[in-house]
Parts: C-alpha cells; structure tokens; sequence
C-alpha cells in the first residue's frame, strides 16, 4: 500500500515535471523517502526546482515545449473566428509581381533607372479606374482597378495595373508597375510613327498611320493619352472592333512594339535605304 | 508571268533565288517548256529570313478576277507617295507593287520611269 501510493506519488510528480510546471512547481520533492529508489545523484534540498536536473534522462529544457504560449498549429484557437473563411495555411505560388493587389511598396531610385526627380516628371495617365468585385464564400469584395500609362514624351512609356481597396492606392500601385515596364520606343522624325501599323490584340484591332508634320494627335481617345506619353505628336489612330479601354492599351503599346524599322527592312532585303525628305530637303 | 514577278522579287531582295524545275527538284541544267514536261514545271524559290523573321511578310493581290485595278501614270506616283488611289491603299515604306505594263511586268517605280500604266498585280512587303 505504501509502496503503491509512493510511486503513485512518483507518477504525479513525473507528469508535473511534463507539464513545464518548473517555474511554479507546487510541492517541491523534498521527502528523501520520495527522492531515493529512483535518483542517481544524491538530492541536494537546497536547489531551486529550476536548477535540479530533469528526472528522465532524455528530458532536456531546451526540447521541453513551452506551454506558457499558444501553439498556432497545435493548439485550437479559443478566439471566435472573424471570418467565415479559414486563413490559408501555405502561401501560393503565385509570384507577387503578377498580383495586382499585392502590398504596395514604393518606387525608390534602386529599382529603376531614373532618378526620383526624372520620376516626378513623368507624364502619368490613369486610363482606366474602374469598380472589380470578387466574389467569395463571404459575399462580394469590391475593390477598385487602375491600369495606368506612364511616359517621358521623348520615346519612354509603359503602361501598369493595380488593385487595392481604394482608388488612390490602386493608381499608385499601377504607377510604380508602369514605371518599372517602361520601354523606348522608335520614333520617326520623334514626332510619328514609321510606316502604318494595323495590330489585331483579342478583339480589338489598333490602326496607327503615319502623318506630316502640324497633323496632330487625331486618334481614339485611348490611343491619343499613350501617343502624348510616348511623344508622338502627329499621328492618326482607329480603333476596329472592341473598344475595351484595357485591351485597347494593350494593343497600341503592341503596335508601338512591333514596328519594323525602314533601316531593317534595308538590311534584310539588301538595299541601300535613304531618307529623301531629310537628304534632299534638309528637314529635320 | 510568275517567272517575272518571282524575278522582280528576286531583284528587290525578297528572295534568295528563283529556279525553274520540275515538282521534284529545280533543274541542273536548262530544260525548255514543252507540251510534255509542261504539267511538271515549277519554280523554286529560296525564301529569306533574318532575326527569326521573314523578309516577305505579306504578298497580296490588287487586281483581282473579279475587279480589274488599272492605273495610269499619274495614279502610280500617287500611290507611291502615300496617297491613295482608287480604293488601292498607298505603299508603304519597304513596299512594293508589280505592274503589267506593254514592256512587260514591271515594278511600280520602274513603270513610272518607262511612262507605263497597266494592270497593278500585286504587293509584297
């Protein structure tokens, strides 16, 4: 009977031990009688219990959990839980630069080539900001969309998207994305386009024809923001199909993209090729 | 008239080479068309590229069968400087048209320089 209840004595204090009841044990072991069947070393009544080495020889402090914390993964979180939706427990795969409502970060003058100042100055245009809404298991979550064209009006421009709860931010972020896609594009005489262009993006065609100078910018409104940006200045555009704003940016900076050259059309074909306009007449 | 027009390709550096042979293989040596072998005849054109590109992106009739497009001399010039001439969108940089003309199929620039209009066949750009 005694034995029993020594060791049942001996199990308690054991599971005590599990516990991580070390910074609080209640009833320190003192009792010799307690201490001797089982200990290797002889018990010293003066160590605090923190001191004394753990009873099981595997048992290390550093492994011992600490229960003081609640686990994220094993322990149920007692809160009630603010979402009908359960956070998602890996992230995805998605890489953040294709995420239009990513956080925002700022431009600062590592990521680009300009400085801030040459930033500054950088004739921006949100084309479209418009109201998206993603459906979920919670309801509609609205959020606005901004795609905005970005240029130096010297043959630099870009266009980018972004996403997020408010107008403002959204334009921001699409800025920031239209400056880091910024590219030159070629100019003809830095006022207009080479040759005629006809670029089919989806639905919508995209038709660019060269003009002399004092023409103008005489084209779809969408087409006429991103020829200010790029600094062509005499151009006449037609949009064919769907006017979708998005798909109609699209296909103009395409169009821009894709332009042959009258140099490289010389160089493949083997001609010698001659700008009468600027030899014979002396324009510039 | 193919021959001419794949030749005046040929000198405008669209193409590599012409050579005329039969459906299997372009000819070593010289063989006249005849009744016999005319069923065979083929033309063997060696097409450019450059920079994964081709050199001939597109090629498109002007005159059709169905509308007959004539010009005169006038109406070429005009169609070569950019502005348009009967319903025939103008050339454009790195462009060229092939006209039938009395001295034979020609390119635009060189009918204008004979003072010949004709039937305008085709484009290549």
């Amino acid at each position: 009977m005694e034995l029993i209840g020594t060791l049942g004595k001996l199990r308690l204090a054991a599971l005590r031990l599990s516990r991580g009841n070390l910074h609080h044990a209640s009833k320190p072991l003192t009792n010799p009688t307690l201490l001797r069947p089982f200990s290797t070393s002889p018990p010293s009544l003066e160590t605090s219990p923190t001191q004394r080495p753990l009873r099981h020889r595997d048992l290390q402090t550093s492994l011992l959990p600490d229960l003081t914390q609640i686990d994220p993964v094993l322990d149920h979180d007692p809160s009630p839980p603010s979402t009908l939706d359960h956070g998602k427990a890996f992230r995805t795969n998605r890489p953040q630069s294709l995420v239009f409502n990513a956080p925002m970060e700022d431009l600062d003058e590592s990521q680009t080539p300009l400085t801030s100042w040459e930033m500054a100055r950088l004739l921006k245009k949100s084309l479209v900001v418009k109201r998206v809404v993603n459906m979920n298991g919670k309801g509609k979550q609205p959020s606005m969309y901004a795609l905005v064209v970005v240029g130096n009006e010297n043959g630099l421009a870009g266009y980018g998207e972004g996403k997020d709860e408010e107008a403002s931010r959204a334009v921001r972020k699409a800025t920031n994305r239209a400056i880091k896609n910024l590219k030159y594009f070629e100019r003809y005489d830095d006022r207009t386009v080479y040759m005629d262009i006809e670029k089919k993006f989806h639905a919508t065609t995209v038709f660019l024809r060269s003009r002399p100078p004092g023409f103008g910018n005489r084209s779809n409104h969408i087409i006429h923001e991103i020829c200010c940006c790029v600094g062509i200045h005499d151009i006449s555009g037609k949009v064919i199909g769907s006017h979708n704003p998005m798909n109609v940016v699209k296909a103009t900076f395409e169009a821009l993209n894709h332009q042959r050259l009258p140099e490289d059309i010389a160089k493949m074909r083997g001609k010698k090729v001659l700008d009468v306009q600027h030899v014979y007449y002396g324009a510039q | 008239m193919n021959l001419a027009v794949s030749n005046i390709l040929y000198h405008q550096g669209f193409i590599s080479s012409v050579a005329r042979g039969n459906y299997k293989a372009p000819d070593e040596e010289y063989t006249p068309t005849t009744p016999d072998n005319i069923a065979t005849r083929r033309l063997w054109l060696t097409l450019k590229y450059r920079d994964n590109e081709p050199v001939l992106t597109k090629m498109s009739c002007i005159s059709k069968p169905s509308k007959k497009i004539t010009f005169t001399v006038t109406e070429m010039k005009s169609m070569v400087s950019g502005r348009r001439a009967k319903f025939v969108e103008p050339l454009q940089p790195g462009e060229i048209a092939i006209v039938s003309t009395n001295y034979g199929v020609l390119e635009i620039h060189d009918a204008m320089a004979k003072n010949a209009g004709g039937l305008v066949l085709c484009r290549a750009r």
